[in-house]
């Protein structure tokens, strides 16, 4: 195909595009995931979820690994790993809740549930996910305590179909 | 692999003066690298500035956890998913991926007609000045956007294009591309639907014409 673009064009068109931002395209992750979409019953809630972020973390900080390695590890996308683990109100890509699934080896209904993707089918996993993580302290070094209380959480997780 | 590449030009932001850069008609392996290499980096330290700052996440850039790499793998390996992407100063400064099939006019007039339907296209970090002040080169969406006209119009779709814009962009696709919108679409995310009959696309390419 060819193309004649002058440079008198293209500079006059840099000075009319200025400053504006020119991305289009679905929001969603990328093509293989442009299909899923967050439940209807589950979309509108903004309640915070702590235990999903403190699970994320505890799991990769058992594994001696920093946010950049798991990322890249479980090839999801950085930027929403950090706002999981800190922002209790953010609700994370449904293709990272999955990623993290595989990666942990965690059921990924499960997962999706304790991360908001997806509406709780079982109450247990709420009062547990609350109660993980109130036993568990995000800043501090991974303690007995915390280690206990991540596998503890974990068994429950692996009982969901 | 032979690439085809049309010549073309940035403005330097710093300087305002031109920059020779090089339209690949494809995207390559170069450019996933530095989507890898040096988009993402980039991209995660501007929100880690937009984060400190305290900026809301709304404001966020939209297309953050774009995945080029899958986009790519998905999409560019049919015929009907050219891609298109930017060079210059040894870097990638925009890719876009659209589609020749898919898509048909939805404007009155238009509708049924063939057009090229731009599924992604996004600049890179460092050109983007709600990330970079000041951001490094400009020009990159009209010179992407010139290109999806020219390929409608090799296709003898006459330049028509479509596109689903990310709301942070609506102002570039209504005014600087002069592209009609047709609104809301309910069912792409509820992001506004751009399209551009014929004569908006001789419009456009005039635009670079006119001083």
């Amino acid at each position: 195909m060819k193309i004649e673009i002058s440079k008198d064009w293209c500079l006059r068109m840099a000075q009319r595009e200025g400053d504006a931002e020119i991305g289009a395209g679905r929001l969603a992750i990328d093509p293989v995931f442009d299909g899923e979409r967050i439940p209807a019953d589950v979309a509108e809630e903004e309640s915070p979820n702590v235990a999903f972020g403190r699970f994320v973390n505890l799991m990769r900080r058992q594994r001696g690994m920093s946010l950049e390695q798991l990322a890249d590890d479980a090839d999801v996308d950085m930027a929403d790993l950090v706002e999981a683990e800190s922002d209790p109100y953010h609700r994370p890509e449904l293709r990272t809740a999955y990623q993290l699934a595989n990666y942990f080896k965690v059921p990924q209904a499960g997962l999706m549930q304790v991360a908001g993707l997806a509406a709780l089918k079982d109450a247990r996993l709420f009062d547990e996910g609350v109660r993980f993580a109130a036993r568990s302290e995000s800043t501090a070094e991974l303690t007995p305590e915390e280690g206990a209380a991540l596998e503890a959480f974990v068994a429950v997780l692996s009982e969901q179909k | 692999m032979t690439v085809e590449v049309t010549e073309v030009h940035l403005m330097d932001v710093a300087s305002g003066e031109s920059v020779a850069a090089e339209l690949w008609h494809v995207i390559t392996e170069e450019q996933l690298a530095d989507w890898e290499g040096e988009w993402v980096p980039e991209l995660f330290r501007a929100m880690q500035r937009l984060r400190r700052a305290g900026v809301e996440r709304a404001h966020w850039p939209q297309s953050r956890h774009w995945d080029w790499r899958r986009k790519v793998a998905a999409l560019q390996g049919m015929l009907a998913n050219p891609g298109f992407s930017i060079v210059c100063d040894g870097a990638t400064q925009g890719m876009m991926i659209v589609d020749t099939v898919k898509h048909r006019g939805r404007l009155d007039g238009q509708q049924g007609q063939h057009l090229v339907y731009v599924e992604f296209v996004e600049n890179a970090p460092w050109n983007r000045a709600e990330l970079f002040d000041p951001p490094r080169y400009r020009g990159v969406g009209s010179i992407l956007i010139r290109a999806a006209v020219a390929l409608s119009e090799e296709l003898e779709f006459h330049g028509r294009i479509g596109l689903h814009s990310l709301p942070q962009a609506n102002g570039f696709y209504a005014n600087t591309c002069g592209m009609t919108d047709l609104g809301a679409d309910p069912d792409h995310e509820g992001l506004r639907y751009f399209e551009m009959t014929p004569e908006d696309a001789q419009a456009f390419i005039a635009k670079g014409r006119s001083k």
